[in-house]
């Protein structure tokens, strides 16, 4: 702010509300309070996304009992597309959790992480371990302000407790997996956390008969995971005599949003935060962030604890919800589901990965089963039995992967993109980009991009040599070839 | 050494030369572009159940006579390594040719895609079941029907075939990027792609040059796949592509030689894990080494200076 310039608060103008979800909370809390002169001059000055968002928040909290009272028994043939219902609405809700947290690990600090499905099964399993019969067998009997019958046997602790506790382990594990990551970046990283991805539902699934012994615990032959058939029945999460089961109806729908809320919320005031801010000063250029100052190490491990986290709370809902958890469900094909989200959605853009998420749910439960159910109706009509047969749902990935591979050439910034987000992406940097196109016209080579090329690699050059890792005497453009 | 221990090092070894095969066509391309051709896998599992279906086709059985027989394999061994170079190429145009001046992580974005949209190609083209494929080369032991020894260690004629397919192929391969103007510009552009096409080097023609042999050891590997395992399925891409993968990663990526031995070593890993510890903890111990190499050694066993790229 310039010296000698008043503000626009000290020149009597409108006071604005400070920014974030709070602010909003603020704002709407004030506009309601001057009903209505005040939301009309609202309406009419520069607060329509104000307006919009309140619509659309009002829209989401009603949709489910209109759904559910008025709407469900004669969807299928009025409306154009099919409804989502309760099922389908929890689960765009769970991903849409995960989608935030993957956000902060992919959108933020711009690290790949191919195998964010592992700390979606760590939350699951969390629930299933401390909400479930399931320990009873080996003599754990515990039962903790819930109201699950003492004379059930097994680990119950509340949802309420759980869904913190799954948080957490999976933060855990998420700063477990960074803290060797540390040195990788890019391509390798991802190979990594891939690898991670696939490990943990093989643990899950293959932890059935462990015979160990040290000291006092001693286990034979103990099921520790319920190997492939997995962890059922899992306690749901209850409240006041209310049950937010899969059979609870409208109950796990709030359940979901609350949670998904309280994601928005954490995303929000992180992306503002400082730490937000040397995420995205590391996502743009390591090297000159850690000159900058910022601790390059704590501000990774705790982007991908902190991402790990949102699964954790999916992955406990999941569990509680369906009250039911096996290792199948944490596939690599899940992982890249949620990146396709954010992708979809927009890179480091809170509201794109809430979208992304919701649409490619919506897609995948709700509106390729439909298409499905239509074209094979149009086959048995016209008595062509393969396509009576044919599944369209069955190649949801299909799409998806066509999907993927468009965004990249055609919008690599995604539907919603944050503004720095999609500016990175149409210009790579010149140590990363191979440059052959613009070498095989040699005539579309300006001075002036010359000579600022030369400027960058005589800073990469010297940058090379400020890294340790840099190695003997390489040229930064060095390369290794098939030898 | 005793007969078990020399029999689980034969296993490996014949199961390693396939990854081996896979695993040239991942460190090509990353020598060259830097890519992890995620897709690649895929195109194995194409090729084998390509080579399935010309196989089923053209009819050969076990009782085929043996010079048919070999005339029969060669012949599809051709035909599918041309079709996957061709389809490897196409890949190459439609989602990582546009993408070269992108960072780096769009690239293997649309690589994870093309790898979803061939495993569904798979899937429509065979189906959710394992296709299985009839015992065309006898699995007779060679040392005791043929050789008559008295031993309990088996080679049989199958092991034969995969490394009577693979060999001649490494060391083509090799003798091509090492020796050929074709090879020279290979190793120019991995070095530098903009120095090379200065020197009047067709950096787009060679990146396809390298898709090419890519796709077509990958065809070659899926032939001997269906021979040597008798079975195909829609997910083997991304197991196999993995363990290649790791095999590529482990000998050092971009190091053809590299390449063949991490193949070897992973095979070996995988045939003792089998058996020493269980098979279902396999792929952990894949993923864990893999994971180990990255973190500690990226340069992989013969690799160079990688690691500030890593």
């Amino acid at each position: 702010m310039t010296a000698g310039r008043p503000t626009v608060q000290e020149l009597g103008g409108p006071r604005l509300p400070p920014p974030g979800f709070g602010g909003w909370l603020q704002h709407v809390s004030e506009v309601a309070s001057r009903w209505p002169a005040a939301y009309r001059h609202a309406l009419a000055t520069r607060r329509r996304r104000t307006i919009a968002l309140t619509l659309v928040v009002a829209a989401l909290l009603v949709y489910p009992l209109v759904n559910r009272f008025a709407l469900a028994g004669f969807s299928r043939n009025v409306f154009p597309l099919p409804l989502p219902d309760d099922t389908i609405m929890v689960f765009m809700l769970i991903f849409a959790a995960m989608a935030l947290g993957l956000n902060i690990v992919i959108g933020f600090a711009g690290l790949l992480d191919l195998g964010y499905v592992a700390f979606y099964a760590l939350g699951a399993y969390t629930a299933a371990f401390l909400a479930s019969p399931h320990w009873g067998a080996l003599g754990f009997d515990i039962h903790i302000l819930t109201t699950v019958s003492s004379a059930v046997p097994g680990i119950h602790l509340p949802f309420w407790i759980v869904v913190w506790i799954a948080a957490v382990v999976a933060a855990t594990f998420g700063a477990l997996l960074g803290a060797p990551t540390l040195r990788l970046r890019g391509d390798y990283l991802a190979i990594v956390t891939l690898g991670f991805g696939e490990i943990v539902p093989i643990v899950f699934k293959n932890l059935v008969n462990v015979n160990f012994e040290l000291g006092p615990i001693k286990l034979e032959n103990a099921n520790l995971t319920g190997g492939p058939l997995g962890i059922n029945p899992i306690d749901p999460p209850t409240l006041f005599g209310v049950r937010f089961g899969a059979a609870s109806g409208i109950a796990p729908v709030y359940l979901a949003m609350v949670i998904v809320l309280l994601c928005i919320v954490i995303a929000r005031n992180l992306e503002r935060s400082r730490m937000g801010r040397a995420w995205m000063a590391i996502r743009e250029d390591e090297l000159a962030a850690e000159m900058m100052g910022v601790n390059t190490v704590r501000t990774k491990l705790l982007a991908f604890a902190l991402g790990a986290s949102f699964a954790g709370f999916a992955g406990a809902l999941q569990a509680s919800y369906q009250g039911a958890t096996t290792s199948d469900f944490f596939k690599f094909a899940t992982s890249i589901l949620v990146v396709l989200m954010i992708i979809v959605g927009g890179m480091g853009n809170i509201w794109g990965a809430l979208v992304g998420a919701l649409a490619l749910v919506y897609v995948d439960k709700a509106l390729l089963p439909y298409i499905s159910q239509r074209v094979q109706d149009v086959g048995e009509s016209i008595g062509w039995q393969e396509l009576a047969d044919f599944n369209v749902a069955s190649l949801n990935f299909l799409i998806f992967g066509v999907i993927l591979v468009a965004m990249m050439r055609l919008r690599p910034e995604g539907l919603l993109p944050s503004r720095q987000r999609a500016a990175e992406l149409h210009h790579a940097p010149p140590t990363e980009a191979l440059g052959a196109e613009a070498l095989l016209e040699p005539e579309a080579v300006t001075l002036e991009q010359e000579v600022s090329a030369d400027l960058e690699a005589a800073a990469g050059a010297e940058a090379d040599r400020d890294t340790p890792s840099g190695g003997a005497g390489t040229d930064h453009r060095d390369r290794q070839g098939p030898s | 050494m005793d007969d078990a221990l020399v029999q689980t090092l034969i296993i490996g070894l014949s199961n390693g030369l396939i990854y081996a095969l896979v695993a040239l066509g991942y460190t090509l391309v990353y020598g060259i572009i830097e890519l992890i051709n995620f897709a690649h896998g895929d195109v194995f599992m194409l090729s084998s159940m390509l080579a399935l279906s010309l196989f089923l086709g053209i009819g050969l059985t076990s009782e085929t006579p043996l010079f048919m027989a070999i005339l029969i394999i060669i012949i599809v061994l051709v035909v599918v390594m041309a079709v996957m170079a061709t389809i490897n190429i196409s890949i190459e145009r439609v989602a990582y040719r546009p993408l070269r001046n992108a960072p780096k992580v769009a690239p293997l974005i649309s690589a994870i895609g093309m790898s979803f949209v061939l495993q569904n190609l798979g899937l429509l083209w065979m189906g959710p079941a394992v296709q299985g494929f009839e015992n065309v080369i006898p699995n007779v032991n060679v040392l005791t029907t043929v050789l008559g020894l008295d031993t309990g260690i088996s080679i049989t004629y199958k092991q034969l075939f995969v490394a009577v397919v693979t060999i001649p192929l490494l060391i083509g391969l090799t003798w091509f990027v090492a020796n050929t103007r074709q090879g020279k510009a290979m190793r120019a552009t991995a070095q530098d792609p903009n120095t090379a096409g200065l020197m009047g080097i067709n950096v787009d023609r060679t990146i396809a040059l390298t898709f090419l042999l890519g796709g077509a050891l990958a065809g070659a590997a899926g032939v001997v796949q269906i021979l040597f395992n008798n079975a195909t399925v829609y997910t083997l891409g991304f197991r196999f592509g993995l363990n290649a993968f790791t095999s590529a990663v482990l000998g050092g990526i971009g190091n053809l030689s590299g390449a063949v031995l991490g193949g070897i070593v992973l095979g070996l890993v995988n045939a003792f894990s089998d058996r020493y510890l269980s098979a279902q903890w396999t792929n952990a111990i894949v993923f864990g080494v893999l994971i180990a190499i990255l973190v500690f050694r990226p340069t992989g066993l013969l690799g160079q200076q990688l690691a500030d790229r890593a």
